[in-house]
C-alpha cells in the first residue's frame, strides 16, 4: 500500500468513517473545514510519528505539513529523507 | 479503589492544621472581593503549591494522584474557595505546562518560582468574542526575526491582576486550524502588556480575574512554550490536569459540606425531633453522599487512567460534568437543610452556591463537555 493510501485510510477511519477512499481528494483541506479538530490533530501527529517512525520532535508544527493527505505524504517523504 | 499509603495520608492530614488560618475571615474577604496576600504566604508555607513539580526545581515530586489527594484535602480544610482556585490556577496554568513542555532554561527560570509560590501564574485563552471555540481566537503572534509580536486581548484571566507570568495562547497561522495556535510565556512587566476590566463576579471573589491587553507585546523566540503551532497540545495537557486538580478541590469542599450537614441535621430540632430524622432531609444528605462519592470515583479513576497513559477524553468530560453538577447540587441542598440560616451570608453556604456555578463554566463549559462525549460516540458536530 502506498503512503498516500495508508494516510488516507487512517484519516477516513479516524475522522470520516463511512467515506469511500475515492471520495476523499488527496488535496482536501483537513484542517480548515473541521475534518480534524484540536483533539484529532493530536491523534494524527502521534500516528504519523509512530507509523512512519519519525520524530516530529521539537520542530515547528507547520499546519501546511498536515493540511491534506498529499501534504502529509510530502512531509513524511521529506522528513524520512532528511533523517 | 485507591488505597492511600501513610505518606499520602500524612501529607493530606498535615493540611488540617492550616485550615483555620487559611479560612479566617473568608466571608468578609469574599464580600470585599479581595485577594488575601497574607494567606497566599500561608499557602506557600503549606507546600501545596510545589506538590507536582520535580524536586530538582524546588517541587515535592509527587505523582498526579498524590497531588489530587492533597488538593482534595485543601478543599476539605480551607473555606476560602477563591484562594484554592488561585492556587490550582497558578499550578495548572504555568507550572504544569512548563514542567512538561518547557526548555531547560524555561524550567530553571519559572518552575522554582511557581513551585514556591513566589511567582503566581495565569493563562489567557478566552477572548471577549468567545471562549468555547478556542480555535477561533484572534489574538495574533507575528514572527519578526527572532521575536514574536503579540497583539489582541483576552478575557476572564484568573489570577490576571496578581500574576507574575501569564501563558498567552495566540494565533501564529491564520489558516492553521488546530495547528495555528502557539503558547507563549509572557512576563508581567513585558512592555505592551496591561490588565483591566477586573469586574465583580458571582463567586470565587477572592480569586481576582481580569482582561488582558496585548499591544504589540514583543517576546523572544525562547518564550514559546512547546512548539510553534502546538498551542492546543499544550492546552490539552493543561486542561486535563486543570480539571483533575481544580475539581478535586471541590470534592474536598463537598466532603466538608456533607459533614456539616450531617452534624446540623442531627442537632437541629423541629417538631421536637432532629431534622435528620425526617426522610426528606435525610434523603437530601444521602444524595449529597452519592454525589460526593460519584465525583471522587470519576476524578480518581480518570487520574489513574491518565497516569497509565490511557485516552481520557470521555472520562475527563464525565468527571468534570459529574463534579461540577454535584458541587452545585450539594451546595443548594446545604442551603435548604440549613433553612433561613443557610440563606444568610454569615453561614458561608450561599457563597458555596455562587462559587459552584463557576465550575459549570470554566475549564470548558458543561455544554462543551457534552459535545465532547457526543463526538466520541460519533454524534453531533464535535468540538
Ligand atoms: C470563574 C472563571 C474563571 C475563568 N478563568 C479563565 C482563565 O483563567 N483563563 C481563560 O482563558 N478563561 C477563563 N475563564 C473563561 C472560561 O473559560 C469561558 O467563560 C468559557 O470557556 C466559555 O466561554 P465564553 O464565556 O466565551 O462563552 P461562549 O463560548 O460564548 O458560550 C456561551 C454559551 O454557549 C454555550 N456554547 C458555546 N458553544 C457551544 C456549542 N458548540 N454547543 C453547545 N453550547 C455551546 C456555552 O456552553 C455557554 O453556555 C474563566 C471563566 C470563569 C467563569
Amino acid at each position: 500500500m502506498s503512503n498516500v493510501d495508508t494516510i488516507k485510510n487512517f484519516v477516513i477511519s479516524e475522522f470520516l468513517p463511512g467515506t469511500a477512499p475515492a471520495e476523499l481528494a488527496v488535496d482536501h483541506d483537513l484542517l480548515n473545514d473541521g475534518v480534524i479538530d484540536s483533539l484529532g490533530v493530536l491523534k494524527l501527529i502521534a500516528w504519523v510519528e509512530d507509523r512512519f517512525e519519525l520524530a516530529v520532535g521539537d520542530a515547528d508544527l507547520d499546519p501546511e505539513n498536515f493540511r491534506s493527505v498529499e501534504a502529509i505524504d510530502h512531509f513524511v517523504t521529506h522528513a524520512r529523507a532528511a533523517a | 479503589m485507591i488505597r492511600w499509603n501513610t505518606d499520602q495520608t500524612d501529607l493530606r492530614e498535615g493540611l488540617e492544621r492550616w485550615g483555620e488560618a487559611l479560612s479566617a475571615d473568608h466571608i468578609e474577604l469574599e464580600e470585599q472581593g479581595r485577594f488575601p496576600e497574607d494567606k497566599w504566604k500561608l499557602l506557600r508555607d503549606t507546600g501545596i503549591l510545589s506538590l507536582p513539580f520535580e524536586e530538582e526545581y524546588g517541587g515535592l515530586g509527587q505523582s498526579l494522584l498524590t497531588t489530587m489527594y492533597a488538593l482534595e484535602g485543601l478543599g476539605e480544610y480551607n473555606r476560602d474557595s477563591g484562594l484554592s482556585f488561585s492556587a490550582t490556577t497558578s499550578i495548572c496554568s504555568t507550572g504544569i505546562p512548563v514542567q512538561h513542555f518547557g526548555t531547560d532554561d524555561q524550567k530553571q527560570r519559572y518552575l522554582p518560582l511557581i513551585a514556591s509560590g513566589e511567582a503566581i501564574g495565569a493563562h489567557a485563552i478566552t477572548e471577549a468574542e468567545g471562549g468555547s471555540d478556542a480555535m477561533a481566537m484572534t489574538t495574533r503572534a507575528t514572527r519578526d526575526g527572532e521575536t514574536f509580536v503579540l497583539s489582541g486581548s483576552k478575557a476572564f484571566v484568573s489570577n490576571g491582576p496578581i500574576a507574575d507570568v501569564i501563558v498567552v495562547y495566540a494565533r501564529t497561522h491564520p489558516r492553521g486550524g488546530p495547528l495555528g495556535t502557539t503558547a507563549f510565556l509572557v512576563d508581567r512587566d513585558t512592555p505592551g502588556l496591561t490588565t483591566g476590566g477586573c469586574g465583580k463576579k458571582m463567586g470565587l471573589r477572592t480569586s481576582p480575574l481580569c482582561e488582558l491587553y496585548l499591544d504589540d507585546v514583543r517576546v523572544p523566540r525562547s518564550a514559546v512554550l512547546g512548539r510553534v503551532g502546538g498551542g492546543l497540545m499544550v492546552l490539552d495537557h493543561v486542561m486535563k490536569r486543570e480539571v483533575l486538580f481544580s475539581f478535586v478541590v471541590n470534592a474536598g469542599e463537598m466532603r466538608h459540606r456533607l459533614e456539616r450537614c450531617v452534624a446540623y441535621a442531627k442537632t437541629r430540632q423541629s417538631f421536637g425531633r432532629a431534622i435528620g430524622s425526617y426522610q426528606s432531609i435525610a434523603n437530601k444528605i444521602v444524595d449529597m453522599k452519592i454525589q460526593l462519592e460519584s465525583a471522587r470515583k470519576w476524578l480518581y479513576d480518570t487520574g489513574e487512567k491518565l497516569e497509565a497513559g490511557e485516552d481520557v477524553t470521555v472520562d475527563l468530560a464525565i468527571a468534570k460534568l459529574v463534579t461540577s453538577r454535584s458541587n452545585l447540587a450539594t451546595s443548594l441542598a446545604a442551603v435548604q437543610i440549613f433553612g433561613g440560616h443557610g440563606y444568610m451570608s454569615e453561614y458561608g453556604l450561599e457563597q458555596d452556591v455562587r462559587n459552584a456555578v463557576g465550575g459549570t463554566v470554566y475549564s470548558g463549559t458543561n455544554e462543551i463537555q457534552y459535545n465532547r462525549i457526543a463526538s466520541m460516540l460519533g454524534l453531533g458536530a464535535g468540538r
